[in-house]
């Protein structure tokens, strides 16, 4: 079981002067259980590719596989109940907090829950799971999502998709304008989920959460697969044509080395393991 | 969204398009004037209606737009025809001269009925295609520009008309924007289980209710933002204001403004002194 693209072209505005074409002949497979990120210049086509993920697009040519859910273009034959495909695939879209309507906390985040046949018990329950999960605790149930702040909004409106436990978790740029420490416990939150046994897909222009928490990694580049593979491998070349930064650990790490320094960069993640490197280094 | 083909600018470059806005505002002024102008027999007004309908669709063929467009605004018209039809047949009127076409019981009903809804229908069709002409070949924001000029002599009775202009740009302005955050928060709605097209009448408001709520929400967000920072770079609707794009009659502008206020005059005075010219060349005519 995983994700497939096969061939997937998609175009915006179609039989318009300006047709766009965003995604061009991808194939690509995401596996199940890996913590794959996407990544590419702005524009590249991520946030078109993830909508095609819970066939909120359906692809102009060429075929999504999820699992055993086909989506297709429309003159093809694809599958057409999205619910069981939408409570499999949760997606966090970009700055999600504008997403949140309900009176109270609570209630929000059982909406999807909720939408997919929980009853009200049973969907409060998930909630709250969530909530607590997202590390808001009892004194936020009952308030309105309008009058917290804006990196606790986003925590309800990621609430809002954990409650309908997704087997595939897609975030498109979770830590866009969250401080560095929110950002870190927000990666922290994904991992633990990751390690659940969901599959984390997250889209990001924030490489150091690449090299730090993915398995797994693709390159989009004018809507085509530039390259793909393990973040470590990725690093290790000039990723500056892609409009991407190096990783700091790995710049430090090429410094290092050019000063004379041996440093085994495949165990090369978060900052510990180049501590560790550099002492190994000298001995 | 694709269906709110209606006024939408359409990026070519025809001669169309190049016309300042201001002439083509006139312009279409002018042509709907005429197009609404009573003539005194009905050949007559199959004349000059038919006249009209071939001038508009010239203008309309030059600005490229999409035939589809028309033909799917005139599927919405199709109650209107229905409406006027039953309308017409149903109230009597007074002057018929095309005849009867059939009489059950006492209840006759003359062929005018027919040719008056017609000729309604074929009015609001023009209208659209003039309007499609107009908006399809113009920007928004030209458009409010032109009308602030139209605007300006208006001052000296007080008429705000800067601000006027302003507040219809903002508004057009944010057509666009609002309706990228109605599809952003329908996808995100979507993704947590709505189901915007289907299920009962309860659960599809419940479903409405996740989309409108945020939408308000961002969009008073929105006009808050906008107003700090145009108050940040002192804006003051009373000051005098000076433009970036400024817009010059050419010689196009003048032949196409002619031509409108020719057909005008035209129609006008055909329709002022009830001209008939069928009779006037010897031939009888309804």
């Amino acid at each position: 079981m995983s994700i497939r693209f096969e061939d997937v072209t998609y175009v915006y505005n179609p039989k318009t002067p300006e047709p766009v074409e965003a995604l061009h002949n991808i194939s690509l497979e995401i596996e199940e259980g890996s913590f794959t990120a996407l990544i590419g210049r702005t524009g590249c086509g991520k946030s078109t590719l993830v909508q095609h993920l819970n066939a909120l697009l359906h692809p102009t040519s060429g075929t999504v596989f999820i699992d055993t859910f086909v989506n297709a273009s429309q003159k093809k034959k694809r599958d057409k109940k999205l619910k069981p495909l939408r409570e499999k695939v949760g997606l966090v879209f970009q700055f999600p907090e504008y997403q949140l309507f309900e009176e109270t906390i609570e209630k929000d985040v059982a909406f999807g829950p909720k939408n997919f046949g929980d009853s009200d018990e049973v969907a409060l329950e998930k909630a709250h799971e969530a909530l607590q999960l997202v590390g808001l605790d009892e004194s936020f149930y009952k308030r309105s999502p309008f009058e917290i702040s804006g990196g606790e909004k986003r925590r309800v409106a990621l609430a809002g998709v954990l409650a309908m436990k997704p087997k595939y978790l897609v975030v498109d740029e979770p830590t866009a304008g969250l401080d560095p420490l929110g950002a870190k416990k927000l990666m922290e939150l994904f991992t633990k989920i990751h390690e659940a046994g969901s599959t984390i897909i997250l889209v990001t222009h924030d490489m150091d959460l690449v090299l730090g928490y993915c398995t797994d990694v693709f390159v989009l580049d004018h809507g085509k697969v530039a390259l793909k593979g393990k973040p470590n491998d990725l690093f290790g070349q000039d990723v500056s044509r892609f409009s991407l930064q190096t990783p700091a650990i790995f710049d430090f790490a090429f410094r290092l080395e050019k000063a004379g320094y041996k440093i085994d960069k495949n165990k090369l993640n978060r900052v510990e393991d180049l501590a560790k490197a550099i002492v190994e280094g000298r001995r | 969204m694709t269906s709110i083909a209606l006024g939408k600018y359409v990026p070519y470059d025809t001669w169309v398009h190049r016309l300042d806005a201001r002439t083509k505002l006139f312009a279409t002024i002018l042509l709907m004037v005429a197009v609404f102008l009573p003539m005194p027999t009905w050949s007559m007004t199959l004349l000059f209606q038919g006249a009209l309908l071939v001038i508009i669709s010239i203008l309309l063929a030059c600005t490229k737009t999409p035939l589809s467009w028309i033909l799917s605004s005139l599927k919405m018209l199709w109650i209107m025809v229905i409406f006027l039809l039953v309308v017409y047949i149903v109230v009597p009127k007074s002057e018929n001269v095309l005849g009867i076409a059939w009489s059950v019981n006492g209840w006759t009903v003359y062929w005018d009925s027919f040719a008056e809804a017609a000729r309604i229908v074929a009015r609001l069709v023009m209208m659209i295609m003039i309007g499609t002409a107009l908006t399809s070949s113009t920007k928004p924001l030209d458009l409010t520009y032109a009308l602030e000029w139209y605007f300006t002599p208006l001052k000296v009775i007080h008429f705000p008309a800067a601000e006027v202009a302003m507040t219809i740009s903002i508004a057009l302005r944010f057509i666009p924007t609002l309706l990228e955050d109605t599809m952003r928060v329908m996808r995100a709605q979507a993704s947590r289980g709505v189901d915007f097209q289907h299920g009962g009448l309860f659960r599809r408001i419940a479903g409405l209710t996740s989309l409108i709520i945020p939408l308000f929400v961002s969009s008073l967000t929105r006009s808050q933002e906008l107003g700090d920072a145009m108050e940040c770079r002192c804006y003051d609707p009373r000051e005098k204001r000076t433009r970036y794009r400024l817009f010059h009659f050419r010689a196009a502008d003048f032949v196409i403004a002619f031509f409108a206020a020719a057909i005008l005059v035209g129609v006008a005075v055909t329709s002022g002194l009830h001209l008939d010219f069928f009779s006037m060349m010897g031939v009888t005519t309804l």
